[in-house]
């Protein structure tokens, strides 16, 4: 199935957004019928905005742009919102510990967290084969004499085969992606040593795949691991992230344990980080949620069970700030500069022609029909620079730089949604109507006896 | 009314206020226009032929009296109704052509059709029509930037009787041109007057343009003063 038929999909789930679908076809059947028996209208428009290029070339780059930059802030809230929305059904849940940050669980927990710890007859039982994932933390260098930003690796270690079953964002590959992903999670379950890199972290520790790397831990002090590169994500969300099979680390720390039997390793009890399940329902989250807390098997350290949205919310708190600035400050304020950029090009406009304006009325057009036509030619280069700011914007953005690169919480890229084509115009057009009502309506109230009385 | 009159104007005034002061521009006039007339109004500046035109023509609206135009009261419709009404019965001409600079010679004279229900085809019979009257047939894809003075004056005649009205208003009409193509204008006027039986209402300060109309009214301070025709004709204050 390609991203089309995805999005097509994804449009018949939402009733909004269907009937948006169908208003937006209808509103274009319209405009065309409008265009076909009032053509005119539309060459007057075209012609009006022509006679001044360089005033109407200004006024739609300076739309591009804005657009481009609301565009890039409504991406980024866009996705926020997306990954912190309630879902209904077949959402995930995390699993954490309750009291401290970061989530340090005795591994012992996984075995009955990741089923959601059923204890009696009747209890909800979650296929751990499918609906579960455990997330470990390793944090590596692979020079450990001068660790900097760029050696460091950080891993989610896990089950391999899980990656494309569990983890956010998976959606985004094509089918073909997801194949080559799916070979090479099965390549790490053969070889515990193998692992996957994002490209830019490959990039950042000048490694390409196929090489061998030695990974000193600076969480897991001593235990220091030997990989092999087998691969990397497709270009989005995990550019920056790397995956370990979690049998390798565990492996590994048993070892240390075995080898160092009166100072067992510090993180052997701490080194469960997150557990994900996947739940059908609200209904089977809360009775899984009543099963864990309840049990006593999960006191010390306690655990708390959070659907996956509002686990990320919590991890947002820290840039609440910053997120209240960019959707309440920052996009308000380029939508108002837009707007007052349509609303000085058309008022100089409008003023420059008060005398055709008095002609066409002399003329028999009425005043409905000049707010009309003033309206019209903003709508026109609002629209049309829109159109052609969010086409681009996602072209270049998404082809181009492989996404937003502004890291907040654990997402470090943001891709411009197939929803940004039409953000675009509709920023335009709506604020090109704001901007121009009052030129519009001064237009249409034009006085024919006063303009010729100054005319004469 | 009678059958035979267009235009019937009964005690118009029309007065301004700048601060405190009212000034009367037009003051108890009184006037009939009969069909296919071709009439001249003159007068000093500020005597108020412009204003009269205007609102015979329903661009402007009375302070009080009445104007009836065919069997249409205008001086009591409202701006949309006059808007209208405007396109079906008024031909208005300008001074300074006032011509739409973006549209063809085309599309300024199609410009009113549009406001009619009518198909594009109806509607370019139509236009080549009076522009092939107005002898303007071979230019219609130039804009106004491209035709002399006398040459987009021609178009705005075309604009003008294009949608067919019965009445024609023209302020100054050849005020703008030089002498021969002024000579020309007034013979398309006397051609629309005498071949389509148009009414024409034209404002000037020429003489010579006024000696080309069947009847020549003069204004001073508001009032109708004078008329060339039969000058027992003045009602109002005139001369009271």
């Amino acid at each position: 199935m390609n991203n089309i038929e995805k999005y097509l999909l994804e449009l018949l789930d939402s009733p909004l957004q269907l009937g948006a679908l169908i208003l937006g076809m209808i509103a274009f059947l319209a405009i065309i019928v409008f265009a076909n028996s009032y053509l005119f209208y539309f060459r007057l428009m075209f012609l009006n905005l022509r006679r001044n290029i360089i005033r109407t070339s200004l006024t739609a780059i300076a739309s591009i742009v804005l657009v481009f930059v609301v565009t890039l802030v409504w991406t980024v809230l866009w996705f926020l919102n997306l990954v912190t929305s309630e879902k209904a059904k077949d959402f995930k849940a995390i699993i954490t510990e309750k009291w401290q940050i970061p989530s340090q669980m005795p591994y012992a927990y996984e075995a009955s967290l990741s089923e959601g710890a059923p204890g009696q007859e009747g209890d909800y039982k979650i296929d751990k084969s499918v609906d579960a994932m455990t997330w470990q933390f390793y944090g590596a260098t692979i020079d450990p004499e001068k660790k900097t930003r760029d050696n460091i690796i950080f891993f989610f270690s896990m089950e391999p085969m899980k990656m494309t079953k569990m983890m956010d964002g998976m959606e985004e590959y094509s089918a073909s992606q997801l194949d080559q992903l799916n070979k090479l999670c099965e390549e790490m379950v053969k070889d515990k040593r193998k692992i996957i890199v994002g490209t830019e972290r490959l990039q950042a520790i000048n490694k390409k795949v196929g090489e061998r790397i030695k990974l000193t831990s600076f969480n897991y002090k001593g235990i220091d691991l030997e990989v092999e590169i087998i691969g990397s994500f497709p270009e989005g969300r995990y550019n920056q992230s790397a995956i370990l099979n979690r049998d390798y680390l565990n492996d590994s720390l048993d070892d240390y344990n075995r080898k160092n039997p009166n100072s067992k390793h510090p993180m052997s009890n701490r080194n469960l980080n997150l557990v994900w399940i996947r739940v059908p329902d609200k209904d089977v989250f809360q009775k899984v949620e009543r099963q864990i807390t309840d049990s006593p098997s999960f006191t010390s350290p306690a655990v708390k069970v959070e659907t996956a949205s509002s686990g990320i919310s919590t991890f947002l708190d820290a840039y609440r700030d910053l997120l209240w600035g960019l959707r309440w400050i920052l996009a308000p304020f380029i939508l108002a500069t837009m707007a007052l950029i349509i609303a000085v090009a058309i008022s100089i406009s409008v003023r420059e022609r008060r005398k055709e304006i008095a002609v066409m009325k002399v003329i028999g057009f009425t005043p409905i029909q000049i707010l009309f036509l003033v309206l019209g030619e903003a709508v026109m280069v609002g629209g049309f620079s829109g159109l052609v700011s969010s086409i681009a914007t996602t072209m270049v953005i998404n082809n181009v730089f492989g996404g937003i690169k502004f890291p907040i919480a654990f997402f470090p890229i943001f891709m411009i949604p197939i929803d940004a084509i039409w953000w675009g115009p509709a920023i335009g057009i709506s604020t090109a109507l704001g901007g121009s009502l009052l030129p519009s309506l001064s237009a249409c109230r034009v006085k024919v006896s006063e303009v010729f009385a100054r005319t004469s | 009314m009678s059958e035979n009159i267009v235009v019937r104007v009964e005690n118009l005034t029309k007065s301004f206020s700048r601060g405190s002061e009212k000034i009367d521009v037009l003051e108890e006039l009184t006037l009939e226009v009969e069909s296919g007339e071709f009439l001249a109004l003159m007068g000093p500046s500020g005597s108020g032929k412009t204003t009269l035109l205007n609102i015979i023509a329903g661009l402007d609206t009375p302070t009080s009296g009445t104007v009836t135009v065919g069997k249409n009261l205008i001086s009591k419709m409202s701006e949309s109704m006059l808007a209208s009404w405007r396109t079906r019965h008024v031909g208005f001409v300008f001074q300074f052509y006032h011509l739409l600079p973006v549209l063809t010679a085309y599309e300024n004279v199609e410009l009113p059709l549009l406001l009619l229900p009518m198909t594009r085809a109806q509607r370019k019979v139509q236009v080549m029509n009076v522009l092939d009257l107005v002898g303007l047939s071979g230019r219609i894809n130039h804009i106004p930037g491209q035709l002399s003075g006398g040459q987009q004056q021609r178009v705005g005649i075309a604009r003008a009787i294009v949608t067919d009205p019965e009445l024609i208003v023209a302020d100054e009409p050849t005020g703008d041109l030089d002498s021969k193509s002024a000579d020309e204008i007034l013979d398309l006027m006397g051609v629309l007057q005498k071949t389509l039986g148009k009414t024409i209402i034209m404002v000037t300060h020429d003489p010579r343009s006024a000696a080309r109309a069947q009847r020549v009214l003069q204004l001073e301070k508001g009032k109708l003063v004078k008329d060339s025709r039969n000058f027992s004709y003045v009602t109002g204050n005139a001369g009271n």
